[in-house]
């Protein structure tokens, strides 16, 4: 539990004079489940998309079993999964097409996938399967982009902002299967929005205009700092934070 | 009153601060009158032309200075060039390099002489209907200067001309298969810029920079599709032109086939390459129009003659795909041109394809921004 798999050093993103993300270190131990939190344009997407190799950072490093992520990209793809904000399926083709589609890129073979298509239709009914995945529920279609994100069994799993636009419900179904997938031993990192959905997390991070500004067990935060909630918590570091003083 | 002008400061705040606004107040109009007032001329000058001088004596020489000596010809001597002159001369108008052939008979001098009417003999090429009858207007108006200088006699010489490929001197048959080559490069570049743009903006590109898929492997996978469809478009359009407009296809629909596939390939990667750059499917569209649309219909001799262009627009036309296919399907489809005579235009359009292929693979494996 204690192994990290996930090292971030003095990880930084410029876009011109602007800094999205300013010197983040951290790591992610294996089999834990990070919550990344932060409000909208604190660097969330940006950081996770610098650690799995989708965005060119400014400067620093990030280290993935021990190995320098730059320098063993092919299997950090292989080991990586990644469930984007917007679920990222294509709208025009339906579920099994996409499950279909991805699975092909990632190398599966006509049978894992035939497989894959019959362990989805096992949780979602076939006829909703069967249709445009642009007009199914955005409930079904983030357990879609679940799926297709865990076809290739990664060891590690982004998931940003996984439970945007979806109702509570759906929410905490969610967050289950989440929770199913740290007890198979997968390492998660999580970002969001919605504060209530941190009691699930074993590790909090809270991002501000780049910089990260709270780290640790929420229990042991909400003790030490002595809020009730983790939403106290949250605003009183963001206000802190805007207000030029040391938040923590 | 107050809110009036609130917005009107706003609006020139944002005028002034808008790179796309500036582009459209002070580039495009500079831009456009260049464009347009050098393209939009009817006027030919140097139109290619050959001369056969059967009679080789003092009225014809004097009649070939004639033709060298003014704006509207460029003159090749094809009696001195090749062996069989006549047929150089019919292969030289099938491949688009003379726009006309005159004809100067053995008996030109003694008819001269003696007074009797002298015929000259005048193939156009009438496969652009305007260039043939302009290059009809500038042959009477050198032989009503040649002939003035017999005074009295008004029928001295006469032209007895002849239109080749199109002899009806229809524009349809001119414009129908250049509105193919514009329509193809158009619809072509829109379909991949826009496939490409559509990923970005939905997030799916991610997950395919995020799978094993290398990015030429993308590329090609997306421009394949693409190929047949544009295919399927080009045919649409053929038809349309053969059975609608009633332009008859003189050529070997073979070699049409195979030069539209490399269009169809230039026209593609044209498509990929602005993908690169657009950030949306609204700039990737606006882009692709603009970068089609207006060089294919000024600059590519679809209406206006490159002959009559200067030589800067000339040179910008040179990289203008639409510009080489345009001579291909008008050779094709009405003069019934074959393979060999679009060496240079195929190779022009397999160099493009090359370049912007690579280029748009460039590109493309530095917008996945992964660290090296």
């Amino acid at each position: 539990m204690n192994e990290n798999v996930i090292e971030v050093k003095d990880l930084t993103k410029r876009f011109g004079a602007f800094t999205a993300v300013n010197s983040v270190n951290f790591d992610i131990k294996r089999g834990e489940i990070l919550g990344f939190l932060g409000p909208n344009g604190a660097g969330k997407t940006t950081t996770i998309k610098m650690i799995n190799g989708l965005l060119k950072r400014t400067s620093g490093q990030v280290l993935v079993n021990g190995k320098d992520a730059d320098k063993h990209r092919k299997e950090m793809k292989r080991i990586m999964g990644y469930m984007s904000q917007k679920f990222s399926l294509y709208p025009l083709l339906n579920s099994l097409e996409n499950i279909e589609f991805f699975g092909g890129i990632s190398g599966l073979s006509k049978k894992a996938i035939k497989a894959k298509q019959t362990q989805m239709m096992e949780t979602v009914p076939p006829a909703l399967l069967k249709q445009k995945t642009g007009d199914i529920p955005p409930g079904v279609r983030q357990k879609v982009a679940l799926f297709v994100c865990l076809m290739t069994d990664p060891e590690i799993i982004f998931l940003d902002e996984p439970t945007s636009g979806v109702d509570p419900e759906v929410r905490r179904d969610f967050w289950f299967e989440i929770y199913h997938l740290k007890q198979q031993g997968k390492t998660i990192l999580v970002s969001t929005h919605n504060l209530d959905e941190v009691e699930y997390a074993d590790r909090l991070l809270i991002l501000h205009n780049g910089n990260l500004i709270v780290e640790g067990e929420p229990e042991e935060l909400l003790k030490t700092h002595k809020k009730e909630s983790v939403e106290e918590l949250f605003k009183d570091a963001i206000l802190n934070a805007s207000g030029g003083s040391e938040p923590f | 009153m107050k809110r009036i002008k609130a917005v009107i400061i706003k609006e020139f705040a944002h005028i002034l601060r808008d790179p796309t606004s500036l582009t459209i107040v002070f580039m495009m109009p500079v831009l456009m009158m260049f464009i347009f007032g050098y393209s939009i001329n009817f006027d030919l000058e140097n139109v290619e032309a050959g001369i056969i001088d059967l009679s080789d004596s003092e009225p014809s020489q004097n009649l070939v200075k004639k033709y060298v000596n003014n704006n509207y010809f460029t003159i090749t001597d094809l009696k001195a060039d090749y062996p069989s002159p006549i047929d150089a001369g019919e292969r030289l108008l099938k491949s688009g390099k003379l726009k006309e052939i005159i004809i100067i008979p053995a008996d030109f001098a003694s008819d001269i002489k003696t007074q009797k009417t002298a015929e000259i003999g005048v193939i156009i090429d009438g496969s652009d209907s305007n260039i043939a009858n302009l290059v009809y207007q500038y042959n009477e108006r050198i032989i009503m200067d040649f002939t003035s200088q017999f005074r009295n006699i008004d029928d001295i010489l006469k032209i007895h001309t002849k239109v080749l490929f199109n002899p009806e001197v229809k524009s349809a048959f001119f414009f129908i298969p250049g509105l193919i080559a514009i329509l193809l490069v158009m619809i072509s570049a829109l379909l991949t810029s826009l496939s490409i743009s559509r990923e970005k903006e939905t997030g799916s590109i991610d997950l395919l920079f995020i799978s094993p898929l290398k990015s030429p492997e993308i590329i090609i996978g997306k421009t394949i599709p693409y190929i047949f469809v544009s295919l399927i478009a080009g045919g649409i359009i053929l038809l349309f032109a053969r059975f609608w407009f009633g332009v008859p296809i003189q050529g070997n629909l073979f070699v049409l086939l195979l030069f539209s596939l490399l269009y169809i390939l230039t026209s593609l990667s044209l498509g990929i390459l602005i993908s690169t750059i657009a950030p949306s499917q609204k700039i990737a569209m606006f882009a692709t129009l603009l970068i089609t649309l207006l060089p294919s219909i000024m600059l590519s001799g679809f209406i206006f003659p490159l002959e009559s262009m200067p030589l800067p627009l000339q040179v910008v036309s040179r990289i203008v795909p639409a510009t080489y296919f345009l001579k291909i399907i008008r050779g094709v489809v009405v003069k019934g041109a074959e393979l060999r005579h679009f060496v240079a235009e195929g190779t022009a359009l397999v160099i493009f394809t090359a370049v912007l292929l690579t280029v748009a693979s460039i590109k493309f494996s530095r917008n996945r921004k992964r660290v090296k």
